[in-house]
């Protein structure tokens, strides 16, 4: 995922920032020098173990063009553009021990106006009643499926631990006076926790009113222990 | 994760397949609507078109003069399936290098988890490669991962989301059978 330089793409300071690892964090864990950093490439077509490119000056995936991920990296990864020499400017210092930053959830931020979060179970139960509605017409040639839908599907078979996903949600509505945002809520549905360090292990921003959730939380998950299938 | 999206699109029935008023041009409106969703595949607002579930309210028609089609303007809802950053998702193992494991979620084929976010798991080379800890935690092919979404990335050209992917933290990692 590294970005080293940019010349051979064109790469500006400014062009690379809009692209990439926006938070540095974790210098520590790219250690050495720019020219070692290495990049790998999606290339799923290839069998052998040896198949993704290492490149040391593309840091996009193959297939997608030269914008990187807009997630939180390394700074070593980050290649906010310039020379390699430039941007392992604060690699002197790896040695200092750094935590790393914790992912937040945005997806509240990131949510279309006219969308809605949907647990995995509800996706399933409307999922498994659109294909039980479709397998009666199958005879019909005519209908042709999204290639998601089976895969879609699928994946909400098996992540889905929730039979009565009407009941999951009055439990985790009560959460909602707490300021707990519907994403939050339909993301502790998915994970299906068993212990309330769980859920704040995985849904870190949940931390900042710990105090006044932890109890409501472990009612919760008493509550969708019932429900579990 | 999973949404529930209301759209508004205009969808264009076939003369052939317009029978008459009610159930018959609901039918044909969700047949063109199933169609129309396999050619888009995705979008970057929306993530990946599952399926509609209702339609809301159809419009009066234009007849295309040209080939007797008629057009609607459509509001329905469907379910999409899109990755947001610090979600929690399972993905299958496709395929292992020291550099790290390809994953497929769901409709999402290219999740990917650097060896370097894959906390105490190493790379252990043969003829089937493993990532293991020193609880013997084994992260090999077709077993199921949890991860933490560490970035998405939208490409246009193949209207696809990629996944990078972490499993620094606590409660991640390979799930057995019967453990979710």
């Amino acid at each position: 995922m590294a970005e080293k330089g940019g010349g051979e793409f064109g790469f500006t300071p400014s062009t690379a920032k809009k692209s990439i690892f926006k938070q540095p964090v974790a210098k520590s864990a790219v250690g050495g020098s720019s020219k070692k950093h290495k990049t790998v490439q999606f290339d799923t077509s290839s069998e052998s173990e040896g198949s993704p490119v290492a490149n040391h000056n593309n840091g996009s995936f193959k297939s997608g063009g030269k914008g990187l991920f807009d997630s939180p990296a390394s700074k070593g990864d980050s290649g906010k553009g310039g020379k390699g020499g430039k941007t392992g400017k604060g690699w002197g210092k790896s040695s200092a021990p750094k935590l790393p930053v914790v992912v937040q959830l945005e997806i509240e931020k990131d949510l279309p106006k006219n969308a809605k979060c949907m647990m995995d179970c509800a996706a399933e139960a409307a999922l498994q009643g659109i294909q039980d509605q479709l397998s009666m017409l199958s005879r019909d040639p005519t209908i042709k499926l999204p290639l998601a839908f089976n895969k879609a599907l699928e994946y909400a078979k098996g992540s889905s631990r929730y039979s009565n996903p009407l009941a999951v949600w009055h439990a985790l509505e009560k959460l909602r006076v707490l300021k707990i945002t519907e994403s939050e809520l339909c993301l502790i549905s998915n994970v299906c926790p068993d212990t309330v360090d769980e859920v704040y292990a995985l849904i870190p921003s949940l931390k900042t009113n710990r105090l006044t959730t932890e109890g409501a939380i472990k009612n919760l998950l008493y509550e969708l222990d019932n429900l579990k299938s | 994760m999973y949404l529930r999206v209301e759209l508004s699109w205009n969808v264009v029935v076939s003369a052939e397949q317009l029978h008459g008023e009610g159930l018959l041009l609901q039918r044909a409106l969700i047949l063109q609507l199933l169609e129309d969703f396999s050619n888009r595949k995705a979008n970057s607002d929306y993530g990946y078109f599952v399926a509609p579930t209702a339609l809301e309210r159809i419009g009066d028609g234009k007849v295309r003069q040209d080939s007797g089609d008629v057009l609607f303007p459509v509001v329905f809802k469907c379910i999409t399936f899109k990755p947001f950053k610090g979600e929690i998702l399972c993905g299958v193992v496709n395929k292992i290098m020291k550099q790290g494991v390809f994953l497929s979620c769901g409709p999402i084929e290219k999740v990917f988890l650097a060896a370097i976010k894959m906390g105490d798991y190493h790379h252990f080379p043969g003829e089937n490669p493993v990532f293991q800890n020193d609880k013997d935690s084994k992260i090999e092919k077709n077993v199921q991962v949890r991860f933490k979404v560490l970035g998405t990335k939208w490409i246009e050209t193949d209207r696809e989301f990629q996944i990078l992917g972490s499993l620094e933290g606590d409660y991640l990692g390979p799930i057995y059978k019967g453990e979710i």
